[in-house]
């Protein structure tokens, strides 16, 4: 009877894998087959001949690295001061006893709460008034503001994980406010830290439709919007270059994920309890 | 030069006073313990001398100096927390050579001083460890370590045992108590538990509910406590507290409750004929012959004496200490003594203050 149970929960479990597995492995087959493979009946699995030149012509005949350093940019600048300012901010709402503490946290997390189109029309119509439009500054501002609130979230409930006790002996034994943040808090913080830059990184590399409204000019394009701008129109889509060009999207994250999956965990782990 | 005076020291939280104008004078290199049950205020006043915590009124002098908005980094001091408060990040090494590196002492002259402090304090073979490594002493004394690295004016030191075991704990008490007479620093030591305060202390500060009861050495706040709450508060088991009566008789005080009657010697001026509590500690009444009698309800044998509980007329209950050889039987009827010379006479009410005029029992002499 056990027996039974197990192989039906392994089956079950294998299923739900390769659902989850299976267009990620579709898209790397899909992009190393040549074009005359792709439609083919019945569709070969592995691919009969094996190509690279998908991934060559991406990079060398489009605008493919543009958009790449583009999203690199865009990710990258989002991610430090998201995590710059939510680290500052966690600590305050932890350490400093105010007027309106907790309220002010519940507010940023309210607005985390509305749908982002709702924000989607007036942060276009106000960034266009401070001359930020097509640029990559304003998706920046934009992925801040929706990163922001969660980031704050999640490191307060960190924050407020370590003892007060640890910054007060830091103090005693002869460091600055400032000094004992950066030599006690932050070491401890570190996981926290990493987990909300992560979580922002995914969130600018991956973002569409913010992208999509206020960016339209090719040399701010971040590789979402870029992609798809590129490879499909109205009469074509150009199933390879798309499918090589998701796999070169993918592979960052991937890396990144590999090697901070432990701490990214931990941090969600974090969020659920007491966030 | 590093006498620590508390003036008419005062924390308000909110509408809360946790502090009461607080008056303490400690001196150089006097070994001193806050007393009392939790939330009395003591905690908070430890914070206020480390500066982690800003009075709300008075003024706080370590060596002279006004402290009280001085921040923690420059009064010179070092404090051992409760929560031992390792940098979890840092090796034991690191962990005490950052005081010395907050005060910018080159790299080449840490290390020695390091190395001289893990040596006293056994800590050599694990300088190389981190905190969690290391068992909950061991991660006590590298927070000693931290504190007596720098060679400060005052040690300040928040219940430092309360998170060991009791074995650990009764051999850290004596280290720490070996540790002040060498150094000969002024130590400001927070416990709640009273074995602790009456085995190390030069002097003890009862504080209860922000309130300062009694600042006196172990032995007085023993032998003389200045009010009800220490006479009940110190001690193990607690001193036998008795409502009754009052009364002068031909000029002698005498004390009287329902089946006892005891006079009490020399009283103090506010002494008043009327209600009033009787003190008597568990070892001050004599069993086997006397005027008071009652019927024994528990014996607890601890081996080398004997608690017994007897009840006596008026349904009260009188806690004593006997020596081993004398083992009642509960529902035993027995006579008791009490020795008058130590009787503990209060005004009446929870705050009743002491009256007997002196302290009953002689000193203890010096071998």
């Amino acid at each position: 009877m056990r027996f039974v149970r197990r192989i039906f929960f392994n089956l079950a479990a294998w299923a739900v894998v390769l659902a989850v597995a299976f267009p990620l492995f579709w898209m790397i087959v899909t992009s190393v087959k040549p074009q005359f493979e792709l439609f083919r009946r019945p569709p070969t699995f592995l691919p009969d001949t094996f190509t690279l030149e998908h991934y060559a012509r991406l990079l060398i005949d489009t605008a493919f690295l543009v958009y790449f350093k583009n999203s690199v940019i865009l990710a990258t600048t989002t991610t430090v001061i998201v995590v710059a300012i939510a680290t500052l901010g966690a600590y305050s709402l932890v350490r400093f006893r105010y007027r309106g503490r907790e309220n002010l946290a519940f507010l940023v997390l309210f607005t985390y709460l509305l749908p982002s189109v709702v924000l989607l029309l007036p942060l276009y119509l106000m960034l266009v008034r401070v001359g930020l439009s097509n640029t990559i500054a304003s998706l920046v501002v934009a992925y801040t503001t929706f990163a922001l609130p969660y980031a704050l979230w999640l490191l307060r409930s960190f924050m407020a994980g370590i003892p007060e006790d640890l910054e007060s002996a830091a103090l005693v034994d002869g460091a600055s406010r400032l000094g004992a943040f950066w030599d006690v808090i932050l070491p401890q913080l570190l996981p926290g830290i990493i987990s909300t830059a992560l979580f922002t990184f995914i969130l600018s590399w991956n973002e569409y439709l913010y992208a999509l409204v206020l960016v339209n000019s090719d040399s701010a394009r971040p590789l979402t919007t870029g992609v798809v701008n590129m490879l499909v129109s109205a009469f074509n889509i150009e199933w390879s270059l798309l499918m090589a060009a998701s796999v070169m999207m993918s592979v960052p994250l991937i890396v990144v994920f590999a090697f901070l999956q432990s701490y990214l965990t931990r941090g969600f782990g974090a969020g659920a309890v007491k966030g | 030069m590093a006498e620590v005076v508390l003036s008419r020291v005062r924390r308000d939280f909110g509408a809360v006073t946790a502090v009461h104008d607080l008056n303490l004078a400690i001196a150089e290199g006097e070994f001193v313990s806050l007393l009392g049950p939790s939330g009395c205020g003591k905690t908070t006043t430890l914070r206020m001398l480390a500066g982690l915590e800003f009075p709300t009124g008075g003024e706080i002098r370590i060596g002279g100096r006004v402290v009280n908005d001085v921040p923690p980094a420059k009064r010179d001091i070092a404090m051992v927390f409760q929560s031992y408060a390792l940098y979890p990040h840092l090796s034991v090494a690191d962990n005490i050579a950052y005081p010395l590196k907050k005060r910018g002492v080159p790299r080449a002259e840490r290390r020695p001083k390091v190395e001289r402090t893990a040596e006293l304090l056994q800590l050599t073979p694990l300088l190389d460890r981190k905190p969690r490594q290391l068992s909950g002493g061991q991660q006590q004394r590298v927070a000693l370590g931290r504190a007596l690295v720098r060679d400060p004016k005052v040690f300040l030191l928040d219940e430092p045992l309360s998170n060991l075991d009791a074995k650990l704990r009764i051999h850290m008490r004596a280290e720490l108590v070996e540790l002040h007479q060498r150094l000969g620093r002024t130590m400001v030591y927070v416990t709640h538990d009273q074995l602790e305060a009456m085995t190390m202390s030069d002097r003890i500060a009862i504080i209860d509910q922000g309130r300062l009861q009694q600042f006196a050495p172990p032995q007085e706040v023993y032998h003389a406590p200045a009010n009800r709450f220490v006479a009940g508060f110190i001690g193990t088991p607690g001193m036998n507290l008795i409502e009754g009566t009052l009364s002068q008789e031909g000029g002698a005080w005498c004390f009287t409750a329902p089946g006892l009657r005891i006079a009490v010697g020399q009283l103090t001026d506010d002494a008043q004929a009327g209600p009033a509590t009787l003190g008597l500690r568990p070892e001050d009444v004599t069993v086997g012959a006397g005027p008071v009698s009652g019927i024994v309800r528990v014996v607890e044998q601890s081996g080398h004496e004997n608690i017994i509980i007897v009840e006596i007329a008026g349904n009260e209950r009188l806690t004593l200490r006997i020596p081993a050889s004398i083992l009642p039987r509960t529902g035993d009827t027995v006579a008791l003594a009490p020795d008058a010379t130590h009787a503990h006479v209060f005004a009446a009410g929870e705050a009743g203050q002491r009256l007997n005029t002196a302290t009953a029992r002689p000193r203890p002499q010096t071998l």
